[in-house]
This record gives structure tokens, C-alpha cells and sequence, in this order.
């Protein structure tokens, strides 16, 4: 129990730069995935036959490859091809790009579960499609799956490990490797590596609970 | 273009109007002319195309042929002008619809705000008036789910009414409606009535047709069958078919 501690207070400075990286990491492609995931959603829901197509071959391809694939891809493959990409770069884009299929998906179920009923509430008053978009239909259906978006974020938060394994960034998993390799002490890396990701994924819960508590559509 | 100075023009007309999903012709030869200030009931069997016939109105259905006008102008789902001919006619549905992410009076002020414009302030104001006029001002900042289903429906009447509409068009009102809860929505209906709003009303309440609208129109198999006043139905309907529906209302 304590040789853990010590550990953490002997390299606190190297796990809090891991740490930070982390959270960077995160923050960075829940960005991205926010943003293209809303896209593809908006895509799936469209009109048009073959912008659903569009947004579907998205979906199937981000969703069915490893990320681990998609990472050495975005990296060494765009590299090779001449592509100057930074690991920075490549990992938020990679581990964003990943999620936000799943991000998608779950913003079209949220769209599919507003009632028809509500669509035509809205249109009878006088608003036009995208007005009842915008102000009726899409707020309710992030509200509907405020849930299963932190499920989610929490499993791109444990993802972001991936990108340290993969590419030459010093995530928390990373230092906590180094610290193993250097004291022998590898529990003990290992235990505070793991603190660290709960600290994130634990406040990532805390925030979608009060989200779900503030927002939440009873029905 | 109908002359607006002339009063005798219809607000709503429906000439030769069909319409078939599929194989099935749900709307059929419809002629239907509503004179400004007039309450009419619309009553027939499940499935007569009662409710097909009432979203021809506002566009929530397309015709296949034929026309429908409101207050002279072609109603076209695919127009531009659609939007602001459906801020003029209210519509309150079976299912209410409240929108469930907002408060009554969110819900309330929403359109006016939004659709026509209306400062914010004004239309607090005036969604207040509205909540106090179907008799529900405590519940201004409830969440819809929060309400009884007649309270539900009372507050979707308000958030129609905020528009100004010049129609109300009301779909089976209170079909989803507990017994209890009925008579509460039907009185704002009949408020609404007496004070000389035009209105198309869909619904199994009988008694509400006899006592407050003006004319009875009673579909079946997507034609109008026959109308007429009320009482004059009631009492003796001409066709075989409706005298039959008569009977399974007044017999159960």
C-alpha cells in the first residue's frame, strides 16, 4: 500500500506531466468527435439518399478499424505518403475521428427517438424545417442520450491510453511505463498510472450526472 | 385570390380534394368550405380520413389532387409561403406534443418569439394571459411531464392561441384524455367557440358537437357523407350509414 505512494510522491512531477498529456489528449479529440460527430450525424439524418450513404461509409469505416490501425495509419502511413503529420496531431485526430462514429450513431438514435409528433407540433406553428431542427428535434435528442455520450467520452478517456502506447506521446501510461522500467517498481507504476485514469473517467461520470439531472427529458 | 374585404369568403376551402396512401384512397372528391367564425365537427367511423381530411389543411399532408385554400391562398407543403400560412392555423394534436424540453410558458411563447418576432417581454406577457384563459397560470414554469394529460392539452390550446391564429384545427383533442379530464379541454374549446374563433374540430364528443358547433360533417370511407346542423343530425340523419353511426354513438 505504501510502496505506491512513495512512488507517486518520488515521480509526481513526471506522472503530472503524463497527466496533463492525458487530459490534453482527451480534451482534444472529444473536440474533434463533438464536432465531426454532429456532422456525420447530420449526415445520416439528411434527406438525401446518398449523403446517408456518405455518412454511413464513415460510421462503418471508423467504427470496424482498431484504433490502434487507425493510429499507426494517421501517423507512420500519412508520414510515409509525404504527409508531415505531428504525433500530436495524429493522435487527437485518430482517437477523435474513432469516436466520433460512435458519437454519431448515437446523435441519430437520439434524433430517431423525437417524436414525429413533436416535428409536426413544431411545423404547425409555423417553423421551417431547419428552425425545427435546430430548436426542437435536436435538443431533445442530445438530451435523450446525454447517457450513453458519457459512456462514450469514459471509453474514449481509457482509448487515449492507445495513443501513448502507439505513438511518441508522453501520456500518463507512457511515464508510468518509464517509471516501471527505471525503479522495477511496476505495480506500483501501474497503480498510479490506473489512479490517474479514474480521477478522468470518474469526473467525466460526476459531469454526465449532473448533465442527466439538468437536462434530462422525462417523458 | 379570394377579396378579403368580402366577408362572405370562406377562410378554408377544399375542392375536389384526394388523397390515397398507396392503394388506399383515403380522401375523396372533399368539398369543404369553412366560413370565418364558423365551428364545425367532423365525425365519422376510425379510419374515415377524418384527420387525413384536417392536416389537408394545414399542410401537415399533401394532396394528391385537387385544391386547398385558406383565406384565398393555395396551401402547399412545398412552398415557401407554407410556414407563415401555418403560423396563422393552430393546431392542437391527440398526443398534445408539448415540446418536453421546455417550461409551459417556454412553450407558450416559443413561436411568437421565434416565428413572428415578438419581443420576449411582450410574449411572457401575453403567454401568461393565455395560461390564465385555459385556467392553468400556476403551472407557468412546470415541465410539461409534470402535468396531467387535460392540463397537457389545455396549455398545447394556449401555445396554439399565442399565434393568433385565424383557424384552430383540432385533431381527436381528447381522445387520449382520461373521462375526468375531457370536460376540462372541451369547455376552453367551447370558450373558444362562443367568442367567434373558427374552428375544425375532429373528435368522438358528441355532446361537444351538439352543443357547440355550427355544422356536423360526417365522412365515411373518405367522402363526406352529409351535413348539416347538429340537432338536425342527431335527429334524424339521411343516409343509412350515418343514421347507423348515430345509433352506435347514442347506444354505445
Amino acid at each position: 500500500m505504501s510502496s505506491w505512494l512513495e512512488l507517486l510522491t518520488d515521480n509526481f512531477d513526471a506522472l503530472a506531466s503524463g497527466f496533463w498529456v492525458t487530459l490534453r489528449l482527451v480534451v482534444g479529440a472529444f473536440l474533434v468527435a463533438a464536432v465531426v460527430g454532429t456532422l456525420v450525424a447530420a449526415l445520416r439524418i439528411a434527406p438525401s439518399k446518398w449523403l446517408q450513404r456518405l455518412g454511413g461509409v464513415y460510421v462503418e469505416t471508423f467504427r470496424n478499424i482498431p484504433l490502434l490501425v487507425l493510429l499507426i495509419i494517421a501517423y507512420s502511413g500519412l508520414r510515409r505518403a509525404g504527409v508531415p503529420i505531428g504525433t500530436w496531431t495524429a493522435g487527437i485526430a485518430a482517437l477523435g475521428l474513432y469516436t466520433a462514429a460512435y458519437v454519431a450513431e448515437v446523435l441519430r438514435s437520439g434524433v430517431f427517438a423525437v417524436s414525429r409528433g413533436q416535428v409536426e407540433a413544431a411545423l404547425s406553428l409555423g417553423f421551417d424545417q431547419r428552425q425545427t431542427l435546430r430548436r426542437i428535434v435536436l435538443p431533445q435528442a442530445v438530451r435523450t442520450v446525454i447517457s450513453p455520450l458519457g459512456s462514450i467520452t469514459i471509453a474514449m478517456i481509457k482509448n487515449s491510453a492507445i495513443v501513448g502506447a502507439a505513438l511518441a506521446v508522453n501520456d500518463l501510461l507512457k511515464e508510468a511505463r518509464i517509471i516501471a522500467s527505471r525503479t522495477f517498481e511496476t505495480e506500483a507504476a501501474f497503480v498510479c498510472a490506473a489512479i490517474g485514469y479514474l480521477l478522468l473517467t470518474i469526473a467525466a461520470t460526476i459531469a454526465v450526472r449532473l448533465l442527466e439531472q439538468r437536462y434530462a427529458i422525462r417523458r | 385570390m379570394a377579396d378579403s374585404a368580402d366577408a362572405a369568403a370562406p377562410l378554408v376551402e377544399l375542392r375536389n380534394v384526394r388523397k390515397s396512401f398507396g392503394d388506399n384512397v383515403v380522401l375523396d372528391e372533399i368539398e369543404l368550405l369553412v366560413a370565418p367564425g364558423e365551428a364545425i365537427v367532423i365525425a365519422g367511423p376510425s379510419g374515415s380520413g377524418k384527420s387525413t381530411m384536417l392536416r389537408c389543411i394545414n399542410g401537415l399532408e399533401e394532396v394528391d389532387s385537387g385544391s386547398v385554400l385558406f383565406d384565398g391562398e393555395r396551401v402547399d407543403p412545398r412552398s415557401r409561403t407554407i410556414g407563415r400560412m401555418r403560423a396563422d392555423i393552430g393546431m392542437v394534436f391527440q398526443q398534445f406534443n408539448l415540446f418536453g424540453h421546455m417550461t409551459v410558458l417556454e412553450n407558450v411563447m416559443l413561436a411568437p418569439v421565434k416565428v413572428k418576432g415578438v419581443e420576449r417581454d411582450a410574449a411572457k406577457v401575453r403567454a401568461r394571459e393565455l395560461l390564465e384563459t385555459v385556467g392553468i397560470p400556476e403551472k407557468a414554469d412546470a415541465a410539461p411531464a409534470d402535468l396531467s394529460g387535460g392540463q397537457q392539452q389545455r396549455v398545447a390550446i394556449a401555445r396554439a392561441l399565442a399565434m393568433d391564429p385565424k383557424l384552430m384545427l383540432f385533431d381527436e383533442p381528447t381522445s387520449a384524455l382520461d373521462p375526468e379530464m375531457i370536460r376540462e379541454v372541451l369547455d376552453v374549446m367551447r370558450d373558444l367557440a362562443r367568442g367567434g374563433m373558427t374552428m375544425v374540430v375532429v373528435t368522438h364528443e358528441m355532446g361537444f358537437a351538439r352543443e357547440v358547433c355550427d355544422r356536423l360533417v360526417f365522412i365515411d370511407e373518405g367522402r363526406i357523407v352529409e351535413q348539416g346542423p347538429p340537432a338536425e343530425f342527431f335527429a334524424a340523419a339521411k343516409s343509412p350509414r350515418a343514421r347507423e353511426f348515430v345509433d352506435k354513438i347514442i347506444h354505445h
